[in-house]
Parts: structure tokens; C-alpha cells; sequence
């Protein structure tokens, strides 16, 4: 078993970066000179020999590359942590409202501290936006656990339906606020329900790449608890996991991703319901595998999807939330079906 | 060296009376002058070809609809909303230029840092303000001197615009779709133009654009409803606006089956046609002024 996941572990790291570096490749801009030159001259530290592709490779399109491998892969370990939390493969940011919830916050903070953008650095405007988006999914969190949660049993159809009232309420708020902004404003809360991947840079991509590390250090090895947990909470206490403990690390780890994710690139859909989805279809439910692997089968859909969007309505792009949804809603439904009796 | 001549060429074009004495000097200055621009405003696109130098336009926005050839030589890269920064880097241009704050602030900042230079106009809408963006815009690109014809030209046909004893109330509303219907505010670009082709805005009582409301129609109670040609279309006409708005049959508007189309780049690109624009409305006006 240790053996296998290892297996998997490295050939889809493989594939991620193989995948990356054909993705690098792909964008509106069109590169003058050979692309390995430009790597080359920097590695030697020559001056470019063509400073617009240099900058178009290392402050547009690699920041966006490495943003869209991380987005995905916390959206999707998001998913699988939770998954194994409510014990259903419903149960994803999105549908149970997390992600509205950070981007209601998110977009708060945009309106009501729009005059302080001008004072703080960006840094700091940055990390405001996500510990705020942070509060949000938190809260949201917390708030749907706890009305869908009886006696350690969830009722599933309250979890969703909590996450469309809450949904529905951010949705509410965020078209109230539109009305006491200005354009540009507006144009900020715009981009998070449609979601993109356009304006990543190495300081968005620095922040969120520390708040992965903490968060995997402390969820990738909790696959076998999960599993333990599968049998029934009070069974996994006997074999001696601390359930409570793992439940609050889960909803606290879960809603930082899912709200660094959201403050940095609003609010990009299904990836954390398509990837465990698959992986189980291979795997089954063993979180011992699934969960490590989430986060590279995460990494590797978004950069997809990322690259896609970028490349079919050239020069322009297609928001990438309605890629994701196109490969989502599909499983959605499947889930549904298979699930029908459960309901 | 092909492309020396070519140079040489567009210069013998542009200056006629150079016709016999091309030498070394004028090519380098002409080489100096050449621009690759990306134009992201209508009105600044429309300049550009009226000073005679549409040629260097490589990119433009969806807004950027005239010269209608335009569309064909440069590159059409989205709306302001939705650029990509590799999009209009991939054209290779000298220079970008756009109106102050129509650019996403990152889009912006990436362009200056890719060390291509980048221009913001500020735009306001009037004959005062096309006019002095037509200097600016003409002065960057040391065409001054032709600036002066065109803001001529704009003043005389304004001066031939005839007041009305009577001036019409008009209402711009526009549309995408039955679902989308807005109406004109003060400070907008359409209350402008309808006041300098001497009609009023029925819309007194708040400024920008507003969701339609069938009881902000009557209360206003327009002579006559403005549109753009392509939003009146996508009512399928009068009829489908009155349809989608009945409260419109009861407005003097409705009474004398008053509406006017006119193409939204034409009516509020606030350019060198904007004198033709507010004379053209002005002439449409007339049969509502009573």
C-alpha cells in the first residue's frame, strides 16, 4: 500500500510538471526568441536579449502557472478534507456555501476598504483581503456544521440547503453592494463570482504557497484517521483518534485555503467535487491515497483548465469558472444519481 | 533596408512637398516617429486615423468601430474589461494609450513594467474636452499643428447646431435585451450630447444610469426616446420596446411613435465626429419640437 501511493505520488508530480511545461507555452503573447534562452539567459545572469519576453515569462505567465497549480490544489484537497468530514462526496466549498461566504467577505472588504488601499502596501491590502475571505469561510463553515449536525450524524439535505441559503444570501449582499460602489469597485465584485486566474503574481502566489505548506504539514496525513472515521466517529475514538481535534483542524485548514483561494481568485467552482470524485472512482474511498493525491490531481485540472481558458477565446480569456463548471456539473449529477437513496 | 524604404515611402506620402528630396535625414526622423500604438478608446482610435496615422494602430479595443477599416488592419483585443496583458504585449507595441481609469490598475501597471510606455488621456465629456483631447493626442505624436483643423472643424458644425423654441425631452435609454434596460442620468455622455443638439434630458433628478422604472417614465414623460441603433435592435424595434415597457405607450413619446437610433460609437465616441454627431441628432430632433 505504502508502496503504491508512492508510485502515484511521483508519477503525478511527474505529470504536473510535464504538463506545466507544455502550458508555459500556450498564451496570447507569442515569444520573439526561443523560450529556453530566455531561461537560459537568466540562470547566467546575462541582461535579456528580449526584455518583453522575459517579463511576459516571469511576471505574467510563470506566476500564473504555479498560481493556478496551487488554487487547484487547495480547492481540491479542500473538497477531499471535507468530503471525509461530512462523510459524503457533497459536501464541497461550494456547494455547502463556504466559498460564497469568503467572497462575501472578500467583497466587504474591497467596498468598505477601498479608501484604505491607498495606505496600506499591497502586501498588507493582500493579506487583509484573505484573512477577511479567512472569517468568512470560518464562520460560514462553522454555521452549516452545526445546524446540519446532529448527535455526530449530518443530514445531508440540510448541509445543502444551508449552503444554498447562504449562497444566495452572499449573492444578495454582493448585488446590494454594487449598487453603493463606483466601476471600479464594481468591477472587483464582478470578478469573483466569474473567478480568474489573470493578475497572479509572485507576491499572491508567495502568501498562498506559505498557507498551503501550513495546511498540508497538517492535512495530507490525516488519510488514515478519515478512514477510521468512516467507520463511525465513536469506533474511530476507540481505536484511539481524536476525532474532535481532527474535525476543528479540518474546518479551520479547509476555510483558510478555501479563502486564501477566494480573495486571490473569487470564486472558481467544482474543482473540489470533480478530483475526489475521480480519485474514488479509482481508489475508492481510502483517504489514505485520495487525499495526497487530491492535491496533485487538483493542481493538474486547474493548469488545464487555466490553459484552456487562456488559449480558445485568444487574446482574450474565458472567465475559468465556467470551464470548471462545464466539467463539473456532469459529476455533479452523477453523484446525485448514485446517491439518490441516500438523499 | 526594405524597411528604409517603405519608411521613405509613408514619408513622401505624408508630406508632399518633400516629394523630390529624400535623403538620409528625413528616413532616421521618420524612423524616430513610427509608432506601433494599441489604442484601448474609440475616440482616441478615430484621432489617430484623423491625424493620418491609423496606419501605426496595431491593437485597439471593441469599442474602437471607426474608420470601419480599422477593425480589419489592427487587431481587435477585447473590451477594456476583459484585456489581457499578453494580449496586447504580443503585438509588440511603442506605446498604449487609454483613458484615465478605464484600465484594471494591474493591467496598467504590467504594461509600464514590461517598459512599454503608456498613455492615459483624460477624457471628459464635451465639446471643450474632445477638443483638448484631440491636442493631447495629437501633440504626443507631434501633429499638433493638425489638431487645430479638426477642433475648427468640431466648433463650426456646433455653431450651425439651431436651438429649438421648444427643446424636446429626451430620453436615451439603453438596452441589451429586454432584460437590461437603463436610462440616462446627468454626467453622462448621452445628457451631453442631447444638450448640444438643444434637446433636454427628461432625466433630471439623478446622475449616471439607472434600472428603468416604469414610474421614473411617466414622471419624466420624454417627447422622444434615444437609443442606440444596435440596442433598439435587440428589442426588435419600437414595438418590442413598447412591449417590454408598456408604461412607454403613454408618454408623449409613445403618443407620437417617437424614437431615434443612432450608432452608439458615432453619437457618444466623443471625437472629431462629435460635431456631426450632435448636428445629426439635432436634425432627427426637429420634428419633435413643438
Amino acid at each position: 500500500m505504502q508502496n503504491k501511493r508512492t508510485i502515484f505520488i511521483i508519477a503525478g508530480l511527474l505529470l504536473l510538471a510535464g504538463l506545466a511545461i507544455i502550458s508555459l507555452q500556450f498564451g496570447a503573447y507569442k515569444f520573439q526568441g526561443n523560450l529556453w534562452d530566455v531561461l537560459v539567459e537568466v540562470v547566467i545572469g546575462k541582461p535579456a536579449s528580449n526584455p518583453t519576453d522575459s517579463y511576459v515569462f516571469f511576471s505574467i505567465r510563470l506566476p500564473r502557472i504555479v498560481m493556478s497549480i496551487l488554487v487547484g490544489s487547495a480547492l481540491a484537497v479542500s473538497g477531499t478534507a471535507l468530503q471525509g468530514m461530512f462523510k459524503n462526496p457533497l459536501a464541497t466549498p461550494n456547494l455547502i456555501g463556504v466559498t460564497a461566504g469568503a467572497s462575501l467577505f472578500a467583497a466587504i472588504t474591497i467596498v468598505l476598504g477601498s479608501y484604505l488601499k491607498s495606505f496600506i502596501p499591497d502586501a498588507l491590502h493582500f493579506f487583509l483581503l484573505s484573512i477577511m475571505a479567512f472569517l468568512g469561510a470560518i464562520i460560514t463553515m462553522i454555521f452549516v456544521y452545526r445546524i446540519s449536525t446532529t448527535k455526530r450524524k449530518t443530514n445531508v439535505v440540510i448541509m445543502l440547503l444551508a449552503g444554498v441559503a447562504i449562497t444566495a444570501l452572499s449573492g444578495a449582499i454582493t448585488g446590494f453592494l454594487t449598487y453603493l460602489t463606483d466601476e471600479e469597485e464594481l468591477r472587483d465584485l464582478i470578478f469573483w463570482t466569474l473567478g480568474s486566474l489573470g493578475g497572479s503574481s509572485w507576491l499572491k502566489v508567495g502568501i498562498l504557497a506559505v498557507v498551503i505548506l501550513l495546511a498540508y504539514s497538517l492535512l495530507l496525513n490525516k488519510g488514515k484517521a478519515l478512514n477510521a472515521m468512516m467507520l463511525g466517529e465513536q469506533d474511530a475514538t476507540h481505536l484511539g483518534v481524536p476525532v474532535e481535534k481532527i474535525k476543528k483542524q479540518i474546518i479551520v485548514l479547509t476555510a483558510l485555503l478555501v479563502g486564501t483561494c477566494v480573495a486571490f481568485t473569487g470564486t472558481i467552482g467544482f474543482v473540489g467535487l470533480i478530483i475526489p470524485y475521480i480519485l474514488r472512482l479509482i481508489f475508492s474511498s481510502n483517504y489514505y491515497i485520495i487525499l495526497p493525491l487530491s492535491a496533485i490531481g487538483g493542481g493538474v485540472l486547474l493548469l488545464i483548465a487555466d490553459t484552456l481558458s487562456r488559449v480558445i477565446v485568444a487574446p482574450t480569456e474565458m472567465p475559468i469558472g465556467v470551464l470548471t463548471a462545464f466539467l463539473g456539473t456532469p459529476i455533479f449529477i452523477a453523484i446525485l444519481i448514485r446517491h439518490k437513496k441516500l438523499l | 533596408m526594405l524597411l528604409t524604404t517603405t519608411l521613405v515611402f509613408g514619408a513622401c506620402q505624408q508630406n508632399e512637398e518633400t516629394n523630390e528630396q529624400v535623403n538620409e535625414e528625413i528616413t532616421i526622423e521618420v524612423e524616430k516617429n513610427q509608432e506601433k500604438i494599441v489604442s484601448l478608446n474609440g475616440a482616441i482610435s478615430e484621432i489617430i486615423c484623423e491625424l493620418g496615422r491609423g496606419d501605426e494602430i496595431v491593437g485597439v479595443d471593441v469599442a474602437s468601430t471607426f474608420p470601419e477599416w480599422l477593425t480589419d488592419s489592427a487587431t481587435v483585443l477585447g473590451h477594456a474589461n476583459t484585456l489581457t496583458v499578453e494580449g496586447i504585449l504580443n503585438l509588440q507595441p511603442t506605446v498604449v494609450m487609454t483613458t484615465v481609469g478605464s484600465l484594471k490598475p494591474e493591467i496598467e501597471s504590467a504594461i509600464k513594467n514590461a517598459g512599454i510606455e503608456l498613455i492615459a488621456f483624460n477624457q471628459e465629456f464635451s465639446v471643450e474636452g474632445t477638443k483638448s483631447l484631440v491636442l493631447e493626442v495629437a501633440e504626443f505624436l507631434n501633429e499638433g499643428y493638425k489638431a487645430q483643423e479638426i477642433n475648427q472643424n468640431i466648433d463650426g458644425v456646433v455653431s450651425e447646431i439651431a436651438a429649438f423654441d421648444n427643446p424636446p425631452s429626451v430620453l436615451f435609454i439603453y438596452a441589451r435585451g429586454a432584460g437590461t434596460l437603463m436610462v440616462a442620468g446627468k454626467d453622462t455622455p448621452m445628457d451631453q450630447i442631447v444638450q448640444l443638439a438643444k434637446g433636454e434630458n427628461s432625466i433630471t433628478d439623478f446622475s449616471d444610469f439607472k434600472p428603468l422604472t416604469e414610474e421614473a417614465l411617466l414622471g419624466a414623460n420624454p417627447d422622444v426616446i434615444l437609443m442606440f441603433d444596435k440596442g433598439l435592435q435587440s428589442l426588435n424595434g419600437f414595438e418590442g420596446l413598447v412591449n417590454a415597457v408598456p408604461a412607454i405607450a403613454e408618454t408623449n413619446a409613445g403618443k407620437n411613435n417617437g424614437v431615434i437610433a443612432m450608432d452608439g460609437a458615432f453619437l457618444t465616441s466623443f471625437g472629431p465626429r462629435l460635431g456631426n454627431a450632435a448636428k445629426e441628432l439635432n436634425a432627427l430632433l426637429t420634428p419633435y419640437a413643438k
